[in-house]
């Protein structure tokens, strides 16, 4: 006995320790999930929210082949999960582009004139305000189109975020980086490429990852709204019209994870691009 | 060495809200040659980092001008590369990046080659090769700020400017980052400004510094010379002669500075009670045994007895603190040297005159001349055989320490000097020391002996460190020691006050002069606030003992005499026999108006009063001074007394005109 015991504290087994890493870091999320799951299984099988449990969704013919069968395509409107949602990201991917190239800028000129900061300000903070879904009338109105109102929508919600902190980072270059471009006398495009831009990256890309995560939110908004477009969001809407409540759910994990996943590429980017 | 760089009239404001202005500095002189280190020192907010930013172009003066080179500086330039406290290196950029990016703006004429090597070349000046791949988050604050230093010598700037460069540093680093500084200025004959607040960092590494006074409108308070030769070695320096009397220069300055700014934030009241006219009083003194009056009025109560409740007592570490402290008013009154009042009424060490009064001889006696112990082991027992191995050896110099121009000890020290044939100017070389620092100064054999009241005699030889050769009882027995001084303006303003002064402290003497006392006296004046040493170094005993037994000379006590009655009075023979010894040394210039000025300082009259008002008998006897070398100072012709003195300086004679009395109240 003295023996196993002093072996053991000697050399404990490798496996151990492995585990232990793991215990801590993996174990909660899935206990966390399960526990979810269950939960709303249970709700829903006592009848306390009149909502489809997992298990109903996985049971159900409809939303189990929509599960499995992720790239079936039969006409533009009816195609699988994964087609919709890369069209949906493909209007998101343009709007937000577009929305990000003309955020910085605008926040570059922004943030270095404090004249056209006090001109502009007002009128950003303002609009800022606005939800997505209040600009969808309006985006109809004036474009009369539904692709190109899509695309305005993303556009006008994620460009603020991106404009303001990329402002806030060009104003915020700290007084020694300046100094030390005066004192070498930088010329100015030298001074824009070698120190106002990395200095200012950090705030932009804050911008940029906020900016992400409201575009998907207005895509789906603006689909529900628009009929007829292809996407994540007309999906959940006809769904929602047909009363199939269990393919509402499994587009709504698509969402999710799409969004999650976003979230992640931006902060990967970031910290690869913006480290300090 | 030309100049290189000329600050000339500098002025900068700054707009506050209210359409106020602030003016930062004022009147900022100075030129700076090819090749000098200078350091500009200060309290924080005096300006120095604007002074410094000025130089660098970053912002303009409001009025006056910089001058670099012949060339007006109105925007900042490679030419002034600044090293910043936080070294303002680009994170995103590699620390070769952020030397490339520098060398790469600023020497774009240069063939690609060049640059590179340029670059790497000052990698290796700051000896950061390994780390040239690295981004600035990985290094330490002293790599980091040696990158900075990389980038700003690798443009080779006519002027390096350095903003508090090792502020963020630890310690250690600190030191080494100084060296190698110190190194590369050196091997590269690099002019610098640099902005610190450490004083032996300033000291270390500059040619001079600048102390600047305290906003608003600052100025250069004093520009010292450091001539400490280079190369200088950070743990040797410290060595040499006189790096702690350029530190203790500079510290000096800035406590001045400091408490200006607390005396210029409070709100000077005068509280007048009890008939008097002004009851809170601040008093300075030097601890020394002779402060033994001062302490005593204050802890046994006899300033309150008097009606002055309000007094506190300044203690001052040297008697310059003191000068400085009656000239600007932070101080009512003071513990004087004999010699101050005359001194400063007669514009001694090139300042303005100031008439100061004194109405109170506080001590007599209790000083004392020490040679350094190895003089002792080579049988100087006596002045002749002082004088006999001085003259021996003409080639060595040797140093006195005295504690202030002005003071006995520095004028019995000449005097006895001089009547042994010694001519205390060319034989050897005298410097001032504050009194407490004496004995260390012995030790460190930085000089050979020196002049001072008790209890720092005594201490060295207790250390064994040093001896007393001559008590001043063999030299002028009865001599004034401490006298109490205070302006004249505040004499006329204070009348009555200054009488309760003169009385409490006179009753204050009586109490010391008693034997009774003493013990009580020598616990007392050994606490923190007074003289803040060992009791057994302070004795007080019977004032006229023929002290200096060869036989056993390391025990020898000059006793002060507190209390004598008439003695206690301010002499005008005395202060005249001051004023002739200090015009033969050239100190001051000997007055032609010599009777007024006499009559001015010794203010018998307070004296007489207070005495008459404590029942003191203060009848005496005319009598001339008697001194050790058989000559005697009636105080009749001063003129024909300075003649007849054999050794001595240019004595000059001028008329010195004080400010006109004002008429007493």
């Amino acid at each position: 006995m003295t023996t196993t015991l002093s072996s053991s504290s000697v050399t404990p087994p490798k496996s151990r320790i492995d585990w232990s890493q793991y215990r801590d870091q993996v174990l909660p999320p899935i206990i966390g999930v399960i526990g979810f799951l269950v939960i709303w299984q249970i709700l829903a099988s006592s009848g306390i929210i009149r909502l489809p449990g997992p298990l109903d969704v996985w049971n159900d013919e409809r939303s189990r082949y929509l599960i499995l069968n992720p790239f079936y395509y039969n006409s533009p409107l009816d195609q699988g999960l994964f087609r919709q949602t890369m069209a949906s990201l493909q209007r998101v991917a343009i709007g937000y582009c577009s929305a990000g190239l003309v955020g910085i800028a605008l926040g570059i000129a922004v943030g270095s004139s404090l004249w056209l900061n006090r001109a502009l300000d007002p009128l950003f903070q303002f609009l800022r305000m606005v939800a997505p879904l209040a600009w969808v009338p309006i985006a109809l109105a004036a474009l009369q189109q539904n692709e190109p109102a899509a695309l305005f929508v993303i556009f006008i919600t994620s460009i603020w975020p991106v404009l303001i902190n990329t402002a806030v980072g060009v104003r915020q270059i700290p007084e020694d980086y300046i100094n030390v471009a005066r004192v070498l006398k930088l010329s100015r495009i030298d001074f824009f490429f070698k120190v106002l831009l990395p200095s200012a990256l950090p705030y932009i890309f804050t911008g940029l990852r906020i900016g992400i995560g409201l575009a998907w939110l207005a895509i789906i908004a603006a689909e529900i709204v628009m009929s007829g477009v292809p996407g994540i969001g007309f999906f959940i809407w006809d769904a929602y019209q047909q009363n199939y409540v269990t393919e509402i759910i499994v587009a709504v994990v698509y969402i999710g994870s799409v969004g999650l996943i976003l979230d992640r590429l931006m902060a990967l980017l970031q910290n690869k691009i913006a480290r300090r | 060495m030309s100049t290189l760089l000329r600050v000339n009239q500098v002025e900068k404001t700054f707009p506050l809200p209210g359409g106020k202005t602030y003016v930062a500095l004022k009147d900022i002189d100075l030129e700076i040659r090819t090749g000098e280190f200078i350091a500009l020192i200060g309290h924080s907010g005096c300006g120095k980092s604007t002074l410094l930013s000025m130089v660098a172009g970053l912002t303009l003066p409001t009025g006056g001008v910089v001058i670099l080179d012949g060339k007006t500086i109105t925007a900042p330039g490679p030419d002034r590369m600044v090293v910043f406290q936080n070294y303002s290196l680009l994170p995103w950029l590699t620390v070769r990046q952020n030397i490339a990016l520098a060398v790469d703006t600023v020497c774009k004429d240069y063939p690609k080659e060049q640059r590179q090597q340029i670059i790497e070349s000052h990698l290796d000046l700051v000896g950061l090769r390994a780390a040239a791949d690295k981004p600035p988050a990985q290094l330490s604050g002293g790599m980091k700020q040696r990158v900075a230093i990389a980038r700003a010598l690798a443009l080779r700037p006519q002027v390096l400017l350095l903003d508090e460069p090792f502020g963020a540093l630890d310690a250690l680093t600190r030191g080494n980052l100084q060296e190698q500084l110190m190194k590369i200025c050196q091997d590269h004959q690099i002019t610098a400004v640099m902005v610190t607040h450490d004083v032996d960092e300033a000291v270390l590494l500059s040619d001079r510094v600048v102390m600047l006074t305290n906003g608003p409108e600052a100025s250069i308070g004093g520009i010292l010379s450091i001539d400490i030769p280079r190369p200088r070695q950070r743990l040797e320096v410290v060595n040499h002669p006189s790096y702690y009397s350029f530190r203790s220069e500079i510290i000096y300055f800035l406590n001045q500075q400091k408490r200006l700014k607390k005396l210029r934030g409070r709100q000077v009241h005068v509280v007048a009670r009890h008939g008097l006219e002004k009851i809170n009083l601040e008093i300075g003194f030097v601890p020394l045994t002779a402060c033994a009056p001062l302490m005593v009025a204050k802890e046994k109560g006899f300033f309150a007895k008097h009606g002055l409740e309000e007094v506190s007592l300044v203690r001052e570490s040297n008697w310059r603190g003191i000068c400085d402290g009656i000239r600007n008013g932070s101080l009512d009154a003071a513990q004087m040297p004999a010699g101050m009042p005359m001194w400063m009424s007669l514009g001694g060490g090139e300042t303005q005159p100031i008439p100061i009064v004194t109405a109170l001889t506080l001590t007599r006696n209790g000083n004392g001349i020490t040679l350094a112990k190895r003089f002792y082991e080579q049988g100087i027992h006596t002045l002749a055989d002082l004088r006999r191995y001085l003259l021996d050896a003409p080639s060595e110099q040797h140093t006195f320490g005295v504690v202030h121009p002005s003071s006995m000890h520095s004028l019995l020290l000449q005097y006895w000097l001089a009547a042994g044939g010694i001519n205390p100017q060319q034989d050897v070389s005298l410097k001032g020391i504050p009194p407490a620092q004496m004995v260390a100064n012995l030790q460190a054999g930085s000089i050979d002996g020196y002049c001072v009241g008790e209890p720092w005699n005594f201490r060295a030889a207790m250390e064994g460190i040093g001896y007393t050769i001559a008590t001043d009882l063999e030299i002028w027995p009865g001599h004034p020691g401490k006298v109490l001084g205070v302006r004249e303006d505040w004499a006329n303003a204070y009348p009555n006050t200054h009488i309760a002064l003169v009385k409490a402290l006179l009753e204050a003497c009586r109490y010391c002069g008693d034997p009774d006392h003493h013990e009580e006296i020598r616990h007392l004046l050994a606490q923190r606030a007074y003289l803040s040493t060992s009791v057994d170094y302070i004795h007080l005993g019977d004032p006229n003992q023929l002290a200096c037994e060869l036989a056993m000379p390391m025990r020898e006590y000059a006793h002060h005499q507190f209390f004598a009655g008439a003695g206690n009075r301010p002499s005008r023979t005395e202060h005249l026999w001051i004023m002739t010894q200090m015009a033969r040394w050239g100190e001051v210039p000997f007055p032609r108006n010599w009777v007024e000025i006499v009559e001015r300082v010794c203010r018998v009259g307070v004296f007489s009063t207070a005495a008459r008002e404590l029942g003191i008998d203060i009848s005496y006897e005319r009598a001339p001074i008697q001194l050790f070398d058989g000559s005697s100072f009636h105080g009749q012709d001063p003129f024909a007394y300075l003649q007849s003195l054999t050794v001595k300086h240019d004595v000059y004679v001028a008329e010195v005109v004080l400010p006109s009395r004002v008429a007493m109240s």
